[in-house]
């Protein structure tokens, strides 16, 4: 069983999630902190620009423990940030866990169904691996929590379209002409969204053409974006040039006329040119986009748009929200008929070597004179008979296990088991492990990360 | 070789309709790649060589050159499509029509079935024939085609022009499907020409002057026309988009009837 603490867009305002991120150098050293406690046995932060995360498992996977770890992990976190702690939420054990699958699927983002959370716990889980600070809990509980998100995003729409206007902007200029690699795009004015209209564009290996009326202005912005200083008075030769035209000045009518545009029509030999006017008021005049092989969005067209992939978002999440439930259902029934298995395999130790020394008792005195192959088909019959018989109590304790309602049962179960046959469960001795020991052992756990770790080439944003 | 005809057919009709599927399934997704836009042009290529291995086979059961025979010739003409498409459809970023070519592939093997045979005139010499068919079978592939892409472009670009919705249906960009349709027509008008030129000696030389005949050099003569048009405006006036895709599916749409009236020729058992 794990915990997580932190703070997201949700508890806490930008200033204080700002106080609360932590650079990699910093991360590093926390974990090391962490795991250093007596409670924690593994770790790892997840810092982005929307949340702070410190996801934990205890030393002896006991969930009776994990409050110690909840509080070792609060220590670790206040003692370097005070101010977060009206913002700090706790989750432990099952509420943890779906709330881990909810942000690795990406429902408890600021924008609903992005996908470069997926890529932040990759690297989030990376870096503590590299630290050897994850171990098989968290191994196990974050490659499950990726895969349920790997399902989300393949069976429901939760990341359909774009949700911001320049993306918008950019996603249509692609379905006019493909590639955007070499295409003439020009900026006109100097407005912000513009700009980040165009960036994009370069970005996509458009070529740039920057426009306006302030010239030493005009040439600061295209030597920064790397693009070409145009005046107004070549804007009859820049419409010629450009495939897409970002029109963003602050001019009080039409900058771009039906006029202005069918007179370089022909030069353009039909070419498309795309239009994309972010100014208000507008600086195309509507009647632009009736020309053919013309296309013309304004700035509450484009909103429409992230709206309606908005709105299809907020859709999907019901649908998302099922999968992760039912993801999150499934490893804990995973986890809890794992819980049941040391006393499988002391009961079955315990009753093989009794009979085993039965046998062997035998074998040496009434039945020595047995060839070796009488005495090994013994043995499998011993071991046969064995199976037989526990085969009802293991399937019961399983059934047990994996049933949310009878979790004292199966603690009942195993006490009484265990008192019964004087058994042996004996686990894993972290309690008494020292720090470098359990480095090293955290470390070869962790080895092999499962397949849902592959690197993959999402852009990490924050 | 006769049940290696009839498999290769049911083959053919399997692999054509999981196909169309796959394109159908990948064209309504909403994000990302899918597995059905990795399948369905392997099961497209898969469905070209059991229909080609159908044609072949049931072609020489039936004593006819698949050139010589009316069913055969228009199911090769669904191969010519296949073929093309395959090999253009990545570096023209264009593999969303497979949804309509893969169908059109299924129609044609199925058409085979049930349009019955046209007996080539004898004094017709066979050389002379061999390029008309030839001709006229690879130009249909590449207009059909041409026809798809223009059809594509002209849906994109009314949800373009009037701003609908985004959600369903993901289609090529525009002037992936507007360059395509350009190179496919200028690949298919000398290959027509040709036909039109072959189709015009034929008529000389049988000396029929059915209406059939008149209409249907006419409707050739008016493709070649269309189609020539298409090109002659695009390179001098920069007739693009619209306007070339409206004149492509006229173009198509010709050729299309002179199927037809062939069809009717010959006959439809069903």
């Amino acid at each position: 069983m794990i915990v997580v603490l932190g703070v997201s867009h949700k508890t806490a305002p930008i200033e204080v999630r700002e106080t609360a991120a932590m650079a990699p150098a910093l991360v590093t050293e926390v974990l090391s902190e962490l795991v250093s406690d007596e409670a924690v046995g593994e770790a790892l932060i997840v810092s982005t620009c929307n949340r702070v995360e410190v996801v934990a498992a205890g030393r002896s996977g006991d969930p009776a423990k994990l409050d110690q770890v909840s509080a070792a992990v609060k220590r670790a976190l206040l003692k370097r940030v005070p101010a977060i702690a009206p913002h700090l939420y706790i989750h432990q054990g099952q509420h943890a866990i779906q709330h881990l699958f909810r942000v690795v699927a990406s429902l408890d983002s600021l924008v609903l169904g992005e996908p470069q959370i997926l890529g932040q716990m990759k690297q989030a889980y990376e870096l503590a691996r590299h630290e050897g600070t994850v171990g098989a809990h968290l191994n196990r509980v974050v490659a499950h929590a990726l895969r349920a998100a790997k399902r989300v995003r393949s069976e429901t729409s939760i990341g359909a379209g774009q949700v911001s206007v320049p993306t918008v902007a950019i996603d249509l200029a692609r379905q006019i002409f493909g590639d955007l690699h070499g295409h003439p795009a020009a900026l006109l004015g100097s407005g912000q969204m513009g700009e980040h209209v165009a960036k994009l564009l370069v970005a996509a290996g458009a070529s740039l053409q920057v426009v306006g009326r302030n010239q030493a202005r005009v040439s600061e912005l295209a030597s920064q974006m790397g693009g070409d200083a145009r005046t107004f008075d070549q804007l009859p030769k820049v419409l010629t040039e450009a495939d897409v035209v970002v029109t963003t000045t602050s001019a009080p009518g039409f900058v771009v006329t039906r006029d202005v545009v069918d007179s370089v029509r022909r030069q353009r030999r039909g070419r498309s040119l795309f239009f994309i006017d972010l100014a208000v008021p507008r600086d195309v005049e509507p009647a632009v986009g009736d020309l053919d092989n013309t296309f013309l969005y304004n700035v509450d067209d484009l909103s429409k748009i992230v709206a309606e992939s908005l709105s299809t978002r907020k859709r999907e999440a019901e649908a998302a929200e099922a999968i992760v439930m039912n993801e999150a259902v499934r490893y804990e029934r995973a986890i809890h008929a794992e819980q049941v298995t040391p006393t499988i395999l002391a009961l079955r130790k315990q009753f093989g070597q009794s009979l085993e020394s039965e046998l062997d008792k035998t074998l040496r005195t009434r039945l020595k004179h047995l060839s070796h192959e009488e005495r090994d088909a013994l043995h499998i019959m011993l071991d046969s008979a064995l199976n037989k018989l526990l085969h009802p109590a293991t399937k019961h304790l399983r059934r047990l296990a994996t049933d949310d309602e009878a979790q004292a049962d199966v603690d009942a179960h195993i006490a009484a088991l265990t008192d019964l046959f004087s058994l042996d469960v004996t686990s894993e001795p972290r309690a008494s492990e020292s720090p470098a020991a359990r480095q090293k052992r955290l470390s070869l756990s962790a080895d092999a990360p499962p397949p849902e770790m592959a690197p993959d080439n999402e852009k990490q944003v924050s | 070789m006769q049940s290696l005809a009839l498999i290769a057919f049911l083959l053919g009709v399997v692999t054509y309709s999981v196909s169309g599927t796959l394109y159908f399934v990948d064209l309504a997704r909403r994000e990302g790649a899918s597995n059905s836009a990795a399948w369905a042009p392997r099961v497209l290529s898969a469905g070209t060589v059991f229909h080609l291995i159908h044609v072949v086979t049931a072609s020489r059961l039936a004593g006819f050159s698949p050139t010589e025979s009316l069913p055969f010739a228009l199911s090769l003409s669904a191969l010519m499509t296949n073929v093309i498409y395959l090999l253009m459809r990545e570096r023209a970023g264009i593999g969303a029509m497979g949804v309509v070519v893969a169908p059109l592939a299924l129609m044609f093997l199925l058409a085979e079935q049930f349009v019955g045979q046209l007996e080539a005139a004898p004094e017709l010499p066979r050389l002379l024939l061999g390029v008309h068919v030839t001709a006229n079978l690879l130009g249909l592939g590449l207009f059909l085609l041409a026809g798809v892409a223009g059809a594509f472009y002209l849906v994109q670009e009314r949800r373009l022009k009037r701003k609908l919705s985004f959600a369903g249906l993901r289609l090529p960009a525009l002037d992936r499907l507007d360059l395509a349709e350009h190179r496919l027509l200028l690949a298919g008008f000398p290959l027509q020409t040709l036909g039109v030129v072959t189709g015009a000696v034929f008529i000389a030389m049988l000396g029929d002057t059915s209406a059939t005949a008149l209409l249907r050099a006419l409707l050739a003569f008016g493709t070649w026309a269309v189609v020539g048009g298409v090109l002659v405006t695009r390179a001098t006036l920069g007739w693009r988009g619209r306007r070339s895709a409206y004149g492509t599916l006229a173009g198509v749409t010709c050729v299309l009837l002179v199927i037809a009236i062939y069809v009717a020729r010959a006959g439809v058992s069903l």
